[in-house]
């Protein structure tokens, strides 16, 4: 825990698919030096809670967000608030890999490129290496960079989304689930980008994988048919839950 | 509680019944197999015949369009002498190379001086009526490329009339029939040229099909000008922007509907708007253009809303989380994901627009055009519509000209499905 003020506040957040009442009445604070990780069985709304953090709920005529959350004290769903510029600071990564069917390069600059990061070709040639280093991808791809980027094995087109995503700069990645569809190999090299990138982002992943979220994070939220259960400290919420029902997640009597 | 009120696990009879392993190898297990293999093999039987069906029907269609339509392109000609040393002309070369040039020999009597020389030539076989109407201006153009033919007697192959022509390819009247037997070696054969230049005519041997492919070609650019952005706008905004509801699923029944509606009524509609309430030109490929616009653009967009909800929503979803505004999703990614689909929707609309005959009748396109269209708002004709009208004419003359003038038309379809097959595989590669 820190004494720094989080660098993203979620109060009282209710999320509604038409009738659907998906999320209910959750707070949570995340902090910029840690790694957050949701966890919870299938359809227990953690996604959903996910993605109202960049407003991508927003692309589903149904829903509907209602609560409080704020970006450095800013209300992003304020009338002021420019979605596209909330979604360039608040990063995201899929489940599925999803890079642009265009090459390696394109992919990385297309977010500098359309929010106008670099003045000259030699900048934003700097920031797609800056990206894909910081992504452990440059190695493998800096002599191919004008490959389709779908031609990648599906570890490295993560990777590939991840570089994508931090090539704008942002103050928050978002990853729902970023390894569901990889190998445990491709997963171990996340988990260590996860980890590198550690307090230069605040980072939000979902996952399934508990021994995940333990490996990863440094605070977990526990989330059970739309409600957050707990949370707290990872270590705490692994050895010494306080709710039963945490209690029997974790240690696998269902779920 | 009681046991009895523990409800019995039902007795199943897998359970009673001892359990025998399958025999893989049973009579019946054998039958099976190959009543399997049987079906099998009769179901690729059926797809191999449908193809080769459909596959014979198009060889067939084209052999007998070839076989009918490659005399259009041919025309017989006849060896004439001339001598035109009497004709009453300043022999100035000067004077035969401006746009004077034609009015002098005209105003020389040219017209006379073949005709005479014909019936001097073939008197026995009919003079001046074996030749075509046009086939003194073929003498004048001989004479404009090279004057010195006035100083001297020679001799031009030249375009005989429709029915010399027509028995000369064996379909004429008895009475031409015996012309062509008694001319002989005087006759010869050539490639229609003026087919290609010329445009509507009375007379078979002139008739070409240049005014029709012409008036063709300006209605097709002014349907492709209207309808393809108007389709593919209305399918991004429907796809992308619109809220679905029920005003929404009102438009889009409709547009399903009007890609049904038979093309007269679009006829119909053109001509009571277009001609009746806009007063545009009669027979104007611009008004044509517009009616066929009207026809093609729900094609264009049922074709382009489906190529665009193709585009994996993931690829959206990605360019939304780095930031991408709605326009930018649309232009960068989706367009050019959904631009092969959109191409071959616009590409089917315009083959079917570029044979469209009905809707083109009722706005007056169907006139007689004997010079080709200069602008969008000249009376012009279409090639389908000029097969309609050629393949009503009496004259034999007409017939091969008909199937000569469906050659034309196919290959313009070709042409435009090739460069559609190009832009595809362009786009395509270059994700």
């Amino acid at each position: 825990m820190s004494n720094n003020p989080p660098k993203m506040t979620a109060s009282h957040v209710d999320v509604s698919y038409g009738t659907n009442h998906a999320i209910r009445d959750v707070s949570i604070d995340v902090y910029r030096e840690d790694v957050t990780a949701f966890i919870g069985p299938s359809g227990c709304g953690k996604s959903t809670f996910l993605r109202s953090l960049n407003r991508m709920n927003d692309t589903i005529p149904t829903a509907r967000v209602s609560g409080d959350i704020r970006l450095d004290g800013e209300d992003i769903y304020a009338r002021e608030m420019d979605v596209v510029q909330l979604r360039a600071r608040v990063g995201m990564v899929f489940q599925k890999p999803n890079p642009f069917p265009k090459s390696i390069y394109e992919n990385v600059a297309y977010g500098p490129k359309i929010h106008g990061l670099a003045q000259s070709k030699g900048e934003l040639d700097r920031i797609v290496e800056r990206s894909l280093t910081r992504a452990g991808l440059w190695n493998e791809v800096k002599d191919r960079l004008s490959d389709p980027g779908t031609a990648l094995s599906g570890g490295q087109q993560q990777r590939l989304c991840i570089a994508r995503a931090i090539a704008v700069d942002p103050e928050v990645i978002l990853m729902d689930e970023p390894c569901s569809a990889l190998d445990p190999v491709a997963t171990a090299r996340i988990e260590e980008l996860i980890h590198d990138l550690r307090g230069r982002y605040a980072i939000v992943i979902v996952t399934h994988n508990m021994q995940q979220a333990a490996r990863v994070s440094q605070r977990t939220a526990f989330f059970h048919l739309g409600q957050l259960i707990e949370y707290g400290d990872t270590s705490d919420i692994f050895t010494n839950p306080r709710q039963e029902r945490t209690k029997d997640y974790i240690t696998g009597r269902y779920g | 509680m009681t046991e009895t009120l523990v409800p019995q696990a039902p007795v199943s009879t897998a359970e009673i019944a001892p359990h025998r392993p399958t025999d893989w190898r049973s009579h019946a297990m054998e039958r099976r197999i190959r009543r399997r293999y049987t079906a099998e093999r009769r179901f690729r039987l059926l797809g191999l015949g449908a193809v080769v069906v459909s596959a014979a029907c198009l060889a067939f269609l084209l052999i007998v369009m070839i076989a009918q339509g490659y005399q259009g392109f041919v025309e017989t000609r006849l060896t004439l002498p001339l001598d035109l040393r009497d004709l009453r002309l300043e022999r100035s070369p000067e004077r035969l190379k401006g746009p004077g040039a034609d009015l002098a020999l005209a105003g020389a009597g040219l017209e006379r001086a073949v005709d005479a020389a014909a019936n001097r030539a073939y008197e026995a076989e009919g003079g001046a009526a074996l030749l075509s109407d046009g086939a003194w201006l073929r003498v004048r153009d001989a004479i404009k490329h090279d004057p010195r033919l006035l100083t001297h007697p020679f001799t031009l192959a030249l375009p005989v009339a429709s029915a010399i022509d027509v028995a000369a390819k064996g379909n004429g009247t008895p009475a031409a029939e015996r012309s062509v037997a008694k001319l002989g070696a005087h006759l010869s054969c050539g490639a229609a040229w003026d087919f290609f230049t010329g445009a509507d005519s009375t007379d078979a041997a002139r008739a070409g099909i240049w005014g029709a492919l012409k008036g063709s070609l300006l209605t097709m650019v002014v349907t492709l000008a209207l309808a393809f952005p108007v389709g593919v706008l209305s399918a991004i905004y429907l796809e992308e922007y619109a809220p679905r509801n029920r005003a929404t699923d009102f438009i889009e029944v409709s547009i399903n509907n009007l890609a049904a509606v038979p093309s007269i009524v679009f006829g119909l509609l053109g001509l009571a708007v277009f001609l009746g309430t806009l007063h545009l030109p009669r027979s104007a490929p611009l008004v044509g253009g517009l009616t066929l616009a009207l026809m093609t653009m729900p094609v264009i967009v049922i074709a382009s809303r489906n190529a665009i909800r193709a585009v994996p929503p993931s690829i959206r979803d990605a360019a939304l989380a780095v930031g991408a505004s709605p326009i930018q999703v649309v232009s960068h990614h989706v367009l050019p994901l959904a631009a092969p689909g959109i191409l071959t929707g616009t590409i089917i609309g315009m083959a079917r627009a570029l044979g469209e005959t009905a809707p083109l009748l009722m706005i007056g396109m169907r006139a007689f055009i004997a010079a080709p269209p200069a602008g969008f708002t000249d009376s012009a004709t279409a090639l389908p519509v000029q097969i309609f009208l050629w393949s009503d004419q009496v004259s034999r003359g007409f017939v091969e000209k008909t199937s000569a003038a469906i050659l034309v038309l196919l290959v313009f379809l070709v042409a435009m499905n090739g460069v559609a097959i190009f832009l595809r595989n362009r786009f395509e590669t270059r994700w």
